[in-house]
């Protein structure tokens, strides 16, 4: 069985594709019930139908139970596919609600209200619920309920500014989705400190997460240049300012690349011998100190450069740490993979699943004693727990296959 | 002002960002956090900016950002000294989170472990504390490289490129603060004691925004989306005074994008009926949507194209996103007096607690190094002697 720290605590997940669905999970692997309500019959983004889409795993069964963007993203819950247009769905939600501690939903602002859940509402229907929010631009201002993405996140918070290589413009930057990774943690962090609130006041609350709000907590550096001195900071790419050298460089083989990195004297040490030149490391060598080598950035890197491009990415990091430098090889799935680290410490977990059969999945973001994370539920199929959860709700068989009939809970999507 | 983590204990020992980040979530909701930093000051209080690029200790960007609020006690723990009043501070506390190279973390969480009453203990690492690359040094680009981020985020014919600087460790610290919320939530309801071990590259590669899980399930791994022939409008476009990004390749958006240019035609146009016709095209969207985008300013397509429900922002510089008109409408940034430097800006709350109005979220001042050494060690019991003692050899600082 899965963690116990939140044990008791009821998750309502109402969101698709990555920041709340990976919240969700999070919360899972903590020991909290999840109810993951999906929206039916409107199939959510990462469920697509078309066999043919690029994110279908292999597997038997229909499409939408084996896209591995689903998958990712939702473990540890129980699945429900609630038709919220419909009455009888409407008012099945409301029951889930009367018992759940939390709701997580990610709408843009306004979308709950219009499905019938306004605030007001839900706090006088169930005063100690709480109700976590995560429209891109917050519950309030003059951008709420503009639709959002996160791509976008990372450009109006100051993270795209900074990002890309120096020498190319910004019409080349691609989108990253970092909030998508920051989001979740948050949301965990929302969720318990909510709990705590709830304790100390005895009712449930709001919790407004804006997600452009939470991505500008990221960046310290960068707003504090702008606080302290008045000025942007230029795009460094894999560079950093005053450290020389921290770069990415070529290795041998087809695309591989290295990091390496020397943040002082020591490290420098420890790289210059490993790449069989010691003597740039001595007294009186103009490499030998930090500010000898930001002096001579360029010639470090390309005599880096050099060094590096006839050895294999993996001998060389590993020759680089045992000296005490800084260096990793620049991993693919694949070498990610492979990683003794990874696999010494058991961290690829083999997930079975009715559709795709047993996966390598990715492992857990932490480590956890005595009740540790285990993956107690695979992402759950459409409406999987529909039955279970309506009885535990009050619901008896016949009341749950009118629902059925009618169309306000379903099985399956197309 | 009583917070949601007022009345909790947290001590925070190590230098870099990510246990200062870690620190920093519960400081802001109220906490009591006591950061342990070494005596000449580490990592978090070295990294520039600085005002006027003068180093110092007490001024540095990320130092203040990150430290908003907590108290400082600047402590050698690689002594048995140090690690004694360690022992004592856990003993009140009910979390500690430690940042330390492998070499010193043992003996110190021994010391957290023997403590009456002892708090749950949040530790991070690099690789974890086992394993072949248990020693390894590492910094943000080096992590990056092994979660599968950095070779996925680049143009072709480029090296593989990061995201920002220091994105890495804010994401190790905020990791750890989640672990850490619900360790001490179950601690204090089921009065287990809870140790949670993060590893940066487990932490980054086994959250999303990887190649990993596409590749594992599916064989494919995900590219990062850009202006391409095949699916646009997509990635990101000059326009009037700069850059706009936006995604609406796919239905429903490629049709709203077109009411928002002005050209509902082009949605029953046979060029552009269907994905597989589209790309052949590519050049006559542009060169009716390009002008468009020429005649418009980043904030003016932004709302054209928000007002028909497109994906687009307008990609803003810093000194841009603090005064749009978002963020100044929630007050997204606050302004912190911070002692010796003047009005110090910080990002606001992360989440509202109480909708936008909610003031459960406050950032303090950060402190100097060992501002607070002695009324922690008042705190603690030892006496004038005994702090001058533990002075004098250069146990604190």
């Amino acid at each position: 069985m899965t963690g116990r720290a939140l044990a008791g605590v009821r998750v309502i997940e109402l969101s698709e594709v990555w920041a709340g669905p990976v919240g969700g999970s999070l919360l899972g692997d903590l020991g909290a019930d999840v109810i993951k309500v999906e929206s039916f019959p409107r199939f959510s983004p990462t469920r697509p139908i078309d066999p043919n889409d690029w994110r279908v795993a292999p597997g038997e069964g229909p499409a939408y139970e084996h896209s591995w963007a689903q998958h990712q993203g939702n473990r540890n819950k129980r699945n429900m596919a609630i038709n919220l247009r419909h009455e009888a769905g409407t008012a099945a939600f409301r029951r889930l609600l009367e018992r759940a501690d939390v709701v997580i939903d990610s709408f843009s602002a306004g979308t709950m209200e219009k499905l019938g859940f306004d605030w007001e509402r839900m706090h006088r229907d169930a005063p100690r619920l709480i109700r976590l929010s995560l429209p891109g631009w917050g519950l309030s201002g003059p951008y709420q309920g503009y639709v959002s993405f996160g791509g976008g996140f990372d450009c109006v918070t100051g993270h795209t500014a900074v990002r890309g290589y120096p020498w190319r413009g910004v019409e080349e930057t691609s989108p990253i989705t970092h909030s998508d990774a920051t989001v979740p943690l948050h949301i965990v962090f929302a969720v318990v400190t909510a709990l705590r609130e709830r304790e100390r006041t005895g009712e449930g609350m709001l919790v407004d997460l804006s997600q452009v709000e939470e991505l500008a907590t990221q960046i310290p550096g960068v707003l504090a240049e702008w606080s302290l001195n008045g000025r942007l900071p230029v795009r460094v790419g894999n560079g950093e300012q005053h450290v020389v050298p921290h770069q990415c460089y070529r290795a041998s083989g087809e695309d591989r690349w290295v990091v390496l990195a020397a943040e002082d004297d020591a490290q420098w040490g420890a790289l210059a011998r490993a790449v069989g030149h010691p003597e740039w490391a001595e007294d009186g060598h103009p490499w030998a100190t930090v500010v000898g080598r930001l002096r001579d950035r360029e010639a470090v890197d390309a005599a880096l450069s050099e060094r590096a491009g006839g050895q294999q990415a993996e001998a060389l990091a590993d020759r680089v740490q045992d000296e005490g430098g800084i260096a990793a090889p620049v991993a693919g799935p694949q070498e990610m993979l492979l990683s003794p680290q990874l696999n010494a410490r058991g961290w690829f977990p083999t997930i079975d699943h009715p559709y795709t059969g047993p996966r390598i999945q990715a492992g857990f973001l932490w480590r956890f004693a005595p009740d540790p994370p285990s993956w107690d539920l695979p992402c759950g199929l459409v409406g999987e727990y529909n039955r279970e959860l309506l009885r535990e709700h009050g619901y008896d068989d016949a009341e749950i296959d009118r629902l059925e009939a009618n169309g306000a809970i379903g099985y399956s999507y197309g | 002002m009583e917070q949601p983590w007022s009345g909790i204990r947290v001590v925070e020992i190590g230098d870099g960002v990510a246990v200062s980040c870690a620190g920093k979530q519960f400081a802001d909701f109220g906490a009591d956090v006591v950061k342990v930093e070494r005596l000449g000051g580490g990592e978090v209080r070295r990294l520039p900016p600085f005002p006027g690029d003068r180093p110092h200790r007490d001024r540095g960007g990320f130092h203040l950002s990150l430290n908003s609020g907590k108290r400082s006690l600047a402590l050698d723990v690689c002594t048995p000294s140090g690690r004694e009043v360690i022992g004592r501070l856990a003993s009140g506390a009910q979390l500690a989170f430690v940042e330390l190279p492998p070499a010193a973390a043992g003996a110190v969480l021994d010391a957290l472990r023997r403590a009456q009453a002892a708090p749950s203990v949040v530790v991070m690492s690099p690789h974890g504390l086992d394993g072949p690359y248990r020693d390894r040094r590492e910094n943000d680009l080096s992590v990056f490289a092994w979660t599968t981020r950095l070779h996925r985020h680049r143009l072709e014919g480029e090296p593989p490129l990061r995201y920002a600087p220091h994105v890495v460790a804010m994401q190790v610290g905020l990791t750890a603060a989640a672990a850490a919320a619900g360790a001490v939530w179950g601690q204090l309801h089921d009065g287990a004691r809870r140790d949670a071990e993060v590893s940066a590259v487990e932490a980054l590669a086994g959250n999303v925004d990887t190649s990993f899980v596409a590749w594992s399930l599916s064989g494919g791994a995900p590219s990062v989306p850009r202006r391409s022939r095949g699916t646009y409008p997509v990635g990101t476009y000059r326009c009037k005074d700069g850059y706009v990004q936006l995604t609406a390749g796919d239905s429903p958006f490629f049709e709203r994008a077109c009411r928002a240019i002005d050209r509902p035609d082009f949605i029953d146009d046979p060029r552009f009926l269907t994905k597989e016709v589209r790309p052949a095209h590519h050049e006559e969207f542009l060169a009716v949507f390009q002008p468009w985008l020429d005649a418009r300013t980043k904030g003016e397509v932004f709302r054209a194209m928000q007002s028909e429900r497109v994906l687009c922002t307008p990609i803003l510089d810093i000194s841009e996103a603090l005064a749009d008109a978002q963020s100044v409408a929630r007050g997204s940034y606050v302004a912190v007096d911070q002692p010796g430097v003047g009005t110090m800006t910080l990002a606001g709350p992360p989440f509202r607690l109480g909708g936008v109005e909610g003031d459960r979220w406050s950032a303090g001042p950060a402190p100097c190094l060992g501002e607070h050494g002695g009324e922690i060690l008042d705190g603690l019991g030892y006496s004038r002697d005994e702090q001058q003692a533990l002075f004098r050899a250069g146990v604190t600082g």
